[in-house]
């Protein structure tokens, strides 16, 4: 059994890396994810890790030391923030081509501007199409288990994926919850050491990225995207046998949250969800028909478990959390992707965007309550006058 | 420890930058790369950043190294060689592999160690990572098609600094110092030498000498390109000599107390002009632009000890 501590968010990723038995960790400063990479550097000063710990001289730098140890068959992992997420962009999509399952923990910031420390989504989501796993944590206890479980699941032989693990800035990363940390002896089972076939090894010479002529390219992006897609099997199955030797459970894709005959329901991730779950749970002690539903994974997308999840509802709203200037249906990418999922079964769910939370601003319970109005009255017309609001100014 | 190489002939019979690469004929880099995977051996790792020697070398998914290769963006070889020398270590300390430490080389054009690549470099040369970091100057971005790098000689025609009207000389600024902003300011640093593919042994011991400095060690080739600097394919070696013995290019090694030591002395210098008057990338060069670069020949020369004046024809 573990044993039960308050740790914030940036403390559990560490404890997360600790356990994963890291070989290489990679850090530059920027708030908030700093607080996983100071942990971790306590850690291996107090003897408690035993990790080559580099300072990087940049983001960019971050990933590309992460990526020439994951080929060498190190368990690596690095993370950032913010502007630090958007200047290693470059290293991304060589990651992941090179199929290295790595691991980065982004803790949520804004990108400039607004040059605050707050926490938004927009810096993640920017990397979200280049063929790395992606998904948001609500709670501490959850960043921790997320980092196991990326590893268990991106290290896979049939997946072989490197690994966003996001958790929003300051609520998450900077708030104290009870978290259990688990024991290494069961971590062991869950998680088998990092093998990988295609290493630099001179004993086993090879050659790793190649240029290619074009023909290659289509069977080589065709096979990146066949990873990305089978992911979900892994998905599934590493989160019940994580159920069954830590004794938590998680929905592998969404989880929901008094859903059951709701008429109208929030769509959203990461930490915000708590908030809207509250709202939800007063709304129904009113008599209100609503429900939150929590996307866990970002990617791959899971549009089978979204539309399946969405469809019962008459009335959705999205939440987005993120800056997506000039986007089709004004709003974000949480709608635009959700109304493609949904976009099969015709009309029948009206969907509508909200933009919250912005700069780092909390999306407030009355916000919230006004969400869940607006839906209301969707839910009872049948029919949407806009694709989306920006909160507080449109709604 | 890899011991000194006396003569051409003793030089070991191994290959491991083989046939198979669609380099330009005479290419001075994939000369160099020969010499350096021969002084190297087996036991080494080679990180290619973007630039002729991936380009050039690994087309159609293969390359031409009989030891484990890794491509590297323009911009990260230091980086990405840092976690290779991490990775190795980590793994070994903590029994999770039974492999030797390999010798890890960064193979980076002067674009990628210059310039976009500079801040890699200094990062894993602060760090103190155990590895050789080999800047093959070809003095230009050739693979996008010849751009000016900052190594390009001043004078130089490339595509972005084409002469005409407005600017006679071409390229007008003077070239960055590459292994001098290395050689002093790093702490760490274990090993700093330039060599030509003109003095293959010469190249061969200083790549060895690098790699047994076990920590980073800096080694700055000059490598010609025919077609950068429009000349003759089989006239690559010729050139590179001419180089040295025209000044313009300086041989010389770090030494313990961080002082240069020239390791070959032209024994008599010969002007400028006869190196550029060999390239096309020179031909429109009045006499007022060579007598600047004839200057600066002998500037560097002085900055590394080499006094030796030109007689006046
Ligand atoms: C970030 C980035 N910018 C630009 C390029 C385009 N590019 C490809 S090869 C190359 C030239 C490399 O020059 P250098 O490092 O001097 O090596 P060389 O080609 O001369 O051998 C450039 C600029 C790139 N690959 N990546
Ligand atoms: S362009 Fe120059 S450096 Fe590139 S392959 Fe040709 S000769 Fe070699």
């Amino acid at each position: 059994m573990g044993v039960k501590k308050r740790i914030s968010g940036c403390v559990a990723v560490a404890n997360g890396v600790k356990l994963a038995d890291v070989d290489v960790i990679c850090s530059y400063p920027i708030r908030p994810y700093t607080g996983i990479m100071s942990e971790l550097a306590r850690m291996v000063a107090d003897g408690e890790l035993d990790a080559e710990f580099i300072h990087g001289e940049g983001e960019h730098a971050q990933l590309s030391v992460v990526y020439g140890a994951s080929a060498c068959g190190a368990r690596a992992f690095t993370g950032s923030s913010g502007v630090g997420v958007t200047y290693a962009m470059e290293v991304y999509s060589p990651i992941s081509g090179e199929r290295l399952p790595l691991q980065m923990a982004i803790a949520d910031r804004t990108l400039d501007p607004p040059g605050d420390f707050g926490s938004e989504h927009t810096d993640a989501l920017c990397t979200r199409d280049q063929g790395w796993l992606q998904g948001w944590s609500s709670t501490p206890q959850e960043a921790l288990d997320m980092t196991l479980m990326w590893y268990r699941i991106g290290e896979d032989p049939r997946v072989l994926l490197p690994q966003y693990s996001c958790q929003d800035g300051y609520f998450v990363s900077h708030i104290l919850g009870e978290v259990e940390i688990p024991d290494a002896a069961q971590v062991k089972e869950f998680l088998p050491p990092y093998k990988n076939h295609h290493v630099l090894d001179v004993r086993r010479p090879q050659i790793i990225g190649a240029q290619i002529e074009p023909a290659m390219g289509p069977p080589l992006q065709y096979q990146r995207y066949q990873a990305v897609e089978g992911a979900r099997q892994v998905i599934k199955q590493a989160h019940a046998e994580f159920a069954g030797i830590f004794g938590r459970s998680y929905d592998p894709f969404v989880e929901e949250y008094m859903t059951d005959d709701a008429e109208a329901a929030i769509f959203i991730q990461g930490a915000h969800a708590e908030t809207a779950k509250t709202v939800a749970r007063r709304l129904r002690n009113l008599g209100e028909k609503v429900g939150v539903v929590r996307l866990r994974v970002f990617r791959p997308y899971p549009t089978q478990e979204v539309r399946l999840a969405l469809s019962k509802f008459k009335a959705v709203g999205v939440v987005d959390n993120s800056a997506n200037f000039g986007i089709a249906g004004s709003s974000g990418v949480m709608l635009t992707e959700a109304r493609t999922a949904l976009y099969n079964l015709g009309d029948k769910v009206k969907t509508v965007g909200f933009v919250g939370g912005l700069g780092g601003e909390m999306i407030t319970h009355d916000e919230f309550y006004r969400m869940f109005a607006k839906l209301k009255e969707i839910a009872k017309n049948g029919k949407t006058d806009r694709d989306g609001y920006w909160l507080p100014f449109e709604l | 420890m890899l011991e000194d190489i006396k003569t051409l002939r003793k030089a070991p019979r191994e290959e491991y930058y083989v046939p198979g690469h669609r380099t330009c004929a005479g290419c001075g880099p994939a000369l160099q790369y020969r010499l350096v995977a021969k002084a190297a051996g087996a036991n080494t790792i080679f990180i290619g950043p973007t630039g002729c020697m991936y380009v050039a070398n690994t087309s159609y998914g293969c390359g031409p190294w009989a030891v484990p290769w890794i491509h590297a963006q323009i911009t990260n070889g230091g980086a990405v060689g840092s976690g290779i020398e991490a990775a190795y270590k980590a793994l070994i300390r903590k029994h999770k592999t039974d492999a030797e430490f390999p010798n890890v080389i960064v193979m980076a054009g002067d674009g990628g160690s210059s310039d976009i690549g500079i801040q890699a470099l200094s990062g894993a040369f602060y760090r103190g990572h155990n590895l050789l970091f080999i800047c093959y100057d070809n003095e230009s971005y050739a693979n996008t098609g010849i751009q000016t790098s900052p190594t390009t000689p001043y004078g130089a025609w490339t595509t972005f600094t084409p002469a005409g009207p407005v600017s006679p000389e071409g390229k007008k600024l003077f070239p960055k110092d590459l292994p001098k902003i290395m050689s002093h300011g790093h702490p760490e640093l274990k090993y700093l030498a330039t060599a030509s593919i003109a003095f293959p042994v010469d190249l061969m011991n200083k790549v060895r000498r690098g790699l047994n400095a076990q920590g980073p060690s800096f080694l700055y080739i000059h490598a010609p390109c025919p077609k950068g600097w429009s000349f003759p394919s089989e006239k690559t070696v010729s050139i590179a000599k001419l180089a040295v013995d025209t000044g313009m290019f300086q041989l010389y090694e770090m030494t313990e107390d961080r002082r240069f030591k020239v390791t070959y002395r032209p024994k008599e210098l010969k002007p400028v002009e006869e190196y550029l008057k060999l390239q096309g990338r020179f031909k429109h060069l009045r006499p007022e632009h060579i007598e600047k670069l004839q200057n600066f020949a002998q500037r560097r020369m002085q900055e590394v000890g080499i006094e030796i004046t030109l007689l006046s024809s």
